[in-house]
């Protein structure tokens, strides 16, 4: 069986959703022939589109942009709907993250992809809303399923097996185990040292034009 | 002010009151997620291509209008892609609204949401989602959402006044 990873974040390197990606291909990668993919921009090349359609399964991983999915990677999809791709059975799955807390605040991207499967008539077969996602691509590497992260891997793990299977699941919305209002004054106080590192001061960050 | 974001090149809607038109206008680039827009330029985003003061704009307007194609009960790739670059509208800080996390405000004005979807077969479950998103948005800009419409084609829309 042959898997292809999808990271749709816009970041070429140190992306939340390239992360999340790693820790899923842990579970997957000795068990079936895993291909990693980037869709950093919107369009999507003839030799990725050719390789894609040997995939019997795609997992989608990107940023929540405006409740939804990034504009760029909103192009690909109408790319890949309009190239007739072979395998109509083919397993969609969707991993979404977010720097809002709440992983249920993915619910709606998630809802954009499964209408994109009812268009393409691929199946649509669940995923993952990850909140507190802005600090995944940061974390140290803890033992899998310790730390702030054990939550996400719990939900990689079920995931990566559904995915094994070719199976489809319900959504899971989970966020990192870390206290939400810490994650918020953690946010607050790295906004403020980026926008000095940018020679600005902090009353900056509130401008108006 | 009315904002209009739309992805029709040809724009034949009239328009009562004063308002501001963003449609396509040669290339737009898509968001790097390098949250320059907040630590480099605050309020403006970075990439200087035409489309970069839309969260300015959005901070001076009543209403936000948006028409565009409904893509699987999203925005167009456009449309959106004007949305992802002007997060610039909020601020970075993080407040609690309705039990959730959002941004704070970094304008004063309460933006009214109207949203008009446009496109051959779009399905039941595209509409909802797309009312969803629209609320959403406007829960994430601490505005409100006034109307959500849909069209079978663009054309139709000219029989509407905004």
């Amino acid at each position: 069986m042959k898997i292809a990873l999808l990271n749709g974040s816009p970041k070429v390197q140190n992306s939340a959703s390239g992360a999340l990606l790693e820790d899923l291909k842990r579970y997957i990668t000795e068990k079936a022939d895993v291909v990693n993919y980037s869709l950093h921009r919107p369009v999507i090349s003839e030799t990725v589109l050719e390789e894609l359609q040997k995939a019997d399964a795609w997992v989608f991983a990107f940023p929540l942009y405006v409740d939804g999915i990034p504009g760029h990677l909103l192009s690909c999809l109408r790319q890949l709907e309009k190239v007739a791709l072979q395998n109509p059975n083919r397993h969609i799955y969707g991993i979404v993250n977010l720097g809002f807390y709440e992983g249920i605040q993915a619910e709606y991207a998630l809802q954009i992809l499964r209408n994109w499967c009812v268009k393409t008539g691929y199946v649509w077969s669940g995923g993952i809303g990850v909140g507190g996602g802005g600090s995944l691509a940061m974390m140290p590497s803890a033992e899998q399923g310790k730390g702030p992260k054990a939550p996400v891997d719990k939900a990689l793990a079920v995931l990566s097996d559904k995915i094994l299977k070719l199976e489809t699941c319900e959504n899971a919305y989970v966020s990192v185990a870390f206290p939400r209002f810490l994650y918020k004054m953690a946010a607050q106080m790295g906004w403020r040292q980026c926008i000095k590192q940018n020679g600005g001061k902090k009353k900056d960050l509130g401008r108006k034009l | 002010m009315k904002l209009i974001i739309t992805d029709l090149e040809e724009f034949n809607i009239p328009v009562e009151g004063e308002y501001k038109l963003i449609k396509p206008q040669g290339d737009i680039r898509h968001c790097i997620g390098c949250f320059g827009c907040w630590i480099k330029t605050p309020g403006e985003c970075v990439i200087q291509d035409g489309y970069e003061k839309t969260g300015a704009d959005m901070g001076k307007c009543t209403e936000m209008i948006l028409i565009s194609e409904c893509c699987y009960g999203s925005v167009s790739p456009f449309v959106k892609t004007l949305q992802d670059r002007s997060i610039s509208y909020i601020h970075p800080d993080f407040i609690m609204r309705k039990g959730e996390m959002h941004h704070k405000r970094r304008y004063t004005n309460v933006i009214t949401v109207t949203a008009h979807f446009y496109g051959e077969n779009i399905t039941e479950e595209e509409k909802q989602t797309a009312r969803n998103i629209m609320e959403a948005n406007a829960d994430n800009y601490d505005g409100c959402v006034k109307e959500v419409h849909f069209y079978k084609s663009a054309k139709e829309l000219e029989g509407i006044i905004l």
